[in-house]
């Protein structure tokens, strides 16, 4: 008994000590990142926190902002929502961060940050692509990529116009919020273009066998001019994998969750007559002299070139929060708010980032991309006409 | 495609994926039969054997070498698994048995993920496993004929080594009675080792005929499969081999069908659609299609 | 047991629980005023698993029917109770195929957090009617049945769930107060239930269940009495839970959250309430220092760089050595005999020796 007493007065202490974390390191600006390096999610996330940590490192070696080094103070979510709103009141209470970023999806975003709302702290998402969240968080919700309804008007567009797609095949992954509100805008866009949806067929994330979806398709009587997947980057190159190898030679389009040298490593050949919609041309000869420079740098910090696009995207999220404080000429997190919300044609590796008035999703073209020979290469950029709405 | 051709092409679907459904829960079954354990890092060995030969293939080795050596280090990797986390727990209840196999995998997919990064890594088979064999408006792919080659001789195989030699008789004594095979001077250690070492095996070449169609490995590729096996192996009947493999193609021919006859509005209800079928198959043989009606001893 | 012909007085008898309930509340009280926010969060976490981990004891640990899908209760409660209390207009914005009834209302926490429940029990009657009559490991896989079909539903079931989308804005109405009331309620229903001859029922058909046959025990209906009351007060969890992270998914309630509160049943002991109670505060505090831990620290001259990941490597090693060396948990099975101890601290007036 009186062990045991003591192993529950020993606990109690533990959690006192816990309690307070905080790190060293006076003088430094501290911003708060959270990604899941462990757990279902930290695929997505560590390629995107490996791009973070190069901005961040790239940015102190040129003597930092205001005179001062960045520290990124670093959390694992976990994939859990509970862990996630305890590292956010970490970083708010006791790391005192004056901005917090991270996060490729909107459940993780949504358990972080409104805690940072609360405390007064910009939250800027360097993944979640749903136009919803910024009306979810208000005024302190940022997104450092374009909204999901902007990529699939833009692909919609493209499909109609370029690739004069009339009926398309529609596979939709129902367990992501992602996949989901993509298929949803494209369908949209596509219809009122006049398109014609022959069929609409869905899978489960983390499926991996699709010989089902492949015959019932082929069973169609009517073939279709594109197939439109929505695919995280997970899937991607095991569903065009399997569909090729099945003989589908129809052009298979998706969006930015396409953009992962998985796609043609995993499907080979059969990548290409790919489509898809992402931020930009991640490629080493083909690229723009910031895409060429930023994938040099992670194959020389990572021993390997950058996993999928959400590298890039928290690369240029750091990029985004530095040029801010820069602006805002002090690292008050009320003043850093107000830079943020003034950014304008930021040049970055995914894109030039503009927030226009009063909106917190930024206005960014979209960059189609088409496999030809196993590489990634520029179909053509798209400013969308019209854009469904969230 | 005619329907007669799409519904054929929907069954070899089912076959095919049957079949690797039925190579994981043989190697489960193999380990409960005898144990009462069910190994939930069965899929965590798929997952070593796939990375120690895509490892091997990186540094160079051919295909075939490479994954000889995968397949081996899954085995060992199952030893050590038994020696080091289940010998310990013998003779204890089912259920702190189920646990620390949850444990032991949540052990191995973290050490994964430190060691091979979460992301996940392409895995390219040699053009012989790729390969399509097409007749008329059906194909099958050549890995799969593979697959569904290696259930069917291993299940003979099995089947003959569980009844005509001497470790497969002890096998199956140490199932049925541990106790009274140990004092009948069986050595249940090495029986039970065996038992581990055909079902690891089995595990590795899973592994390679999984990675192969899926196109990529990653830490978190076992659990998965291992709840599929897991399922097929309770309908079927645990601890019976030939349950656990009528047990997967059940699973795999419920999926696929449903999958691919069900409209596309009701498809996504698709596992929770074969979950309800399995669920009032257990109320009906509430010991699996095959299992012993096995009555509580006093 | 004292030999004592005549019972104890009520206020003899309720001085030991009355003054251990002082003794919480002055710890609670402390903690929501003194603490800082994240020490706040940690103490209401630990609440809400206590509520979760007795419940699943008097399902699991009592019974011996080993249910691996506890957290579609969890899910069905959180649903339930976050759509009866998101507010009217974001229903409006977020649900807006809502049956007309239901997008005009909004319910206060503790109507929504009943109804969770009363809806999480509703479910378990005939899933419970049907799956009890299974054993062991075919059970287990019947209840992961179960959540795989909850999961489906949920993720299907757009105009009222939202499906796969973010289930965002729920009020967070969960307090340290509220969560530990409940947390204070499940223990004391889950210890009547256990302590009294029902109980005792109950665990004789764990042990052995042909003799609790025989011995008239109705094993069917303990069985299901106690999965429905476990479901109930886990559907309350669930929305405790809903209304402490105010944003969630149908991927929020997966096999692998059910992992972290098997752990600490089984290393708090099944069949022993104070076990749970014991393991979910271990075990909460344990982790929380181990995941504060692996990002890394400075010790003197010893840098550790981080290491994401080893928290949950140490709290499975933990878990295989309580197994190994302790299977029947840190309580073994039996309870804090807290009368026992408060009449050691506090001896009674008359001079009657202490048992």
């Amino acid at each position: 008994m009186k062990t045991r007493l003591a192993i529950v007065l020993v606990a109690a202490a533990a959690l006192l000590a816990v309690g307070c974390s905080g790190q060293g390191g006076g003088g430094a600006i501290k911003i708060g990142m959270l990604y899941n390096m462990t757990g279902a999610q930290a695929s997505l996330d560590s390629p995107s926190a490996n791009g973070a940590k190069l901005a961040a490192k790239q940015i102190n070696e040129a003597g930092g902002v205001l005179g001062k080094k960045i520290q990124l103070v670093a959390y694992d979510g976990k994939t859990d929502a509970a862990t996630i709103g305890n590292a956010a009141t970490q970083l708010t209470n006791s790391d005192k961060v004056v901005a917090m970023f991270g996060f490729s999806d909107s459940d993780m975003t949504m358990a972080a940050a409104p805690t940072a709302a609360k405390a007064g702290i910009v939250f800027v998402t360097s993944g979640a692509t749903s136009p919803k969240l910024p009306d979810q968080v208000p005024d302190y919700l940022y997104l450092a990529c374009f909204g999901d309804n902007v990529q699939a008007a833009a692909g919609a567009e493209y499909a109609v116009s370029s690739l004069k797609a009339k009926n398309v095949y529609l596979l939709i992954d129902k367990g992501m919020e992602y996949t989901l509100l993509l298929g949803k805008y494209f369908k949209e866009r596509f219809r009122e273009l006049g398109g014609k949806v022959i069929l609409e067929d869905n899978y489960q994330t983390g499926d991996k066998d699709f010989s089902a979806q492949i015959t019932k398709l082929k069973g169609q009587k009517a073939k279709p001019d594109l197939l439109y997947i929505a695919s995280g980057p997970d899937d991607v190159g095991t569903i065009v994998k399997q569909f090729r190898d099945a003989g589908t030679k129809t052009p298979i389009m998706g969006g930015d969750g396409y953009d992962t040298p998985l796609l043609v490593q995993v499907a080979g050949a059969g990548a290409e007559n790919v489509y898809f919609t992402t931020h930009s041309l991640m490629d080493a000869s083909l690229g723009t002299d910031a895409v060429k420079k930023f994938i040099a740098a992670y194959q020389a910090e990572y021993k390997n070139p950058p996993e999928n696009a959400f590298a890039g995207l928290g690369y240029d999220t750091v990029k985004l929060l530095a040029d801010s404080i820069t602006r805002a000429g002090s690292a008050d997190p009320k003043a850093i708010r107000t830079a943020l919300q003034a950014t304008s044609s930021l040049a970055g590796v995914t894109g030039s980032i503009s927030f226009p008035q009063g909106s917190r999703i930024p206005q960014k073209g979209v960059t189609v991309i088409l496999v030809k020979d196993g590489k990634f290469t520029l179909a053509q950029e798209v400013v969308p006409e019209k854009i469904p709405a969230p | 495609m005619t329907p007669l051709e799409l519904l054929l092409q929907q069954l070899i679907n089912a076959v095919s994926i049957g079949s690797l459904y039925a190579l994981m829960a043989i190697g489960l079954a193999m380990v409960f039969g005898i144990l009462r354990l069910i190994n939930f890092a069965h899929g965590d060995l798929i997952m070593v054997g796939s990375y120690v030969t895509l490892l091997l293939m990186g540094l160079g080795l051919p295909f075939l070498a490479a994954a000889a050596v995968g397949i081996a280090a899954s085995t060992i990797a199952g030893l050590l698994m038994e020696r080091v986390a289940y010998r310990p727990l013998r003779g204890a209840h089912e259920i702190s048995m189920l646990l620390t196999s949850f444990s032991v995998t949540i052990f191995l997919e973290n050490l994964a993920i430190i060691l091979f990064r979460p992301t996940s890594r392409p895995f390219n088979a040699p053009p012989i496993l790729r390969s399509i064999i097409e007749r008329g408006q059906l194909r099958i792919a050549g890995l799969d004929l593979i697959a569904i080659a290696v259930t069917a001789v291993l299940l003979l195989g099995l089947t003959l080594f569980v009844r005509r030699t001497d470790t497969g008789i002890a096998m199956r004594a140490a199932s049925q009675d541990i106790l009274a095979a140990r004092l009948m001077g069986i050595n249940v250690n090495r029986v039970i080792a065996a038992a581990f070492a055909i079902g690891s095996l089995l595990a590795g070449v899973v592994g390679l005929l999984w990675s192969a169609r899926v196109g990529k490995v990653d830490p978190l590729m076992g659990f998965n499969p291992v709840l599929k096996a897991f399922v097929a192996s309770v309908i079927g009947g645990l601890g019976s081999i030939p349950g656990a493999v009528i047990g997967a193609y059940v699973l795999g021919g419920l999926e696929i069908l449903l999958q691919g006859l069900l409209p596309s509005a009701l498809t996504p209800f698709r596992d929770a659609f074969v979950f309800a079928i399995l669920i009032a198959l257990l109320l009906f043989r509430p010991n699996g299609i095959l299992g012993s009606k096995e009555r509580e001893k006093i | 047991m004292e030999p004592n012909p005549k019972r104890p007085s009520l206020a003899a008898r309720l001085a030991a629980p009355a003054a251990l309930l002082a003794l919480l509340t002055a710890l609670l009280a402390a903690a929501a005023f003194l603490a800082g926010d994240y020490v706040q969060r940690i103490v209401i976490i630990i609440g809400i698993n206590i509520v979760l981990v007795v419940s699943l004891n008097l399902s699991n640990g009592f019974t011996g029917v080993f249910s691996l899908g506890h957290v579609g209760f969890i899910a069905i409660g959180a649903y339930t109770a976050a759509i009866l209390t998101l507010p009217v207009n974001l229903k409006a914005v977020n649900l807006p195929s809502l049956p007309g009834w239901l997008g005009h209302l909004a319910l206060p926490f503790l109507p929504a957090t009943l109804i969770g429940g009363l809806v999480a029990a509703a479910v378990a009657f005939p899933v419970g009617l049907s799956l009890m009559r299974l054993r062991g490991a075919y059970i287990s896989v019947a209840t992961l049945g179960f959540l795989v079909i909850v999961q489906v539903v949920l993720v299907n079931w757009d105009p009222v769930t939202r499906g796969a989308r973010t289930f965002a804005g729920v009020p967070g109405f969960t307090t340290i107060a509220n969560a530990w009331i409940w947390a204070v309620v499940a223990v004391y229903v889950v210890w009547r239930i256990g302590s009294s001859a029902f109980g005792r029922g109950m665990r004789a058909s764990r042990d052995n269940e042909i003799a609790a046959l025989s011995l008239g025990v109705n094993v069917l209906r303990a069985r299901l009495l106690a999965f429905c009351v476990s479901a109930f007060l886990t559907g309350a969890a669930g929305s405790l839970w809903a209304h402490f992270i105010t944003a969630f998914s149908p991927k929020s309630f997966s096999f692998t959250q059910a992992f972290g509160i098997i752990t600490m049943l089984v290393i708090g002991g099944m069949g022993s309430v104070s076990g749970s109670v014991i393991g979910v505060v271990l075990i909460t505090v344990l982790s929380e220092f181990l995941r504060n831990a692996e990002r890394g620290f400075d010790l003197g001259a010893l840098h550790m760089p981080p290491l994401y990941g080893a928290s949950q490597i140490l709290m499975a090693v933990v878990f295989m050595l309580v197994i190994v060396f302790r299977p029947a948990g840190i309580m073994g099975g039996r309870e804090i005999d807290i009368r026992g101890t408060f009449r050691r601290i506090v001896p009674p007036r008359r001079g009657r020796k202490a048992a």
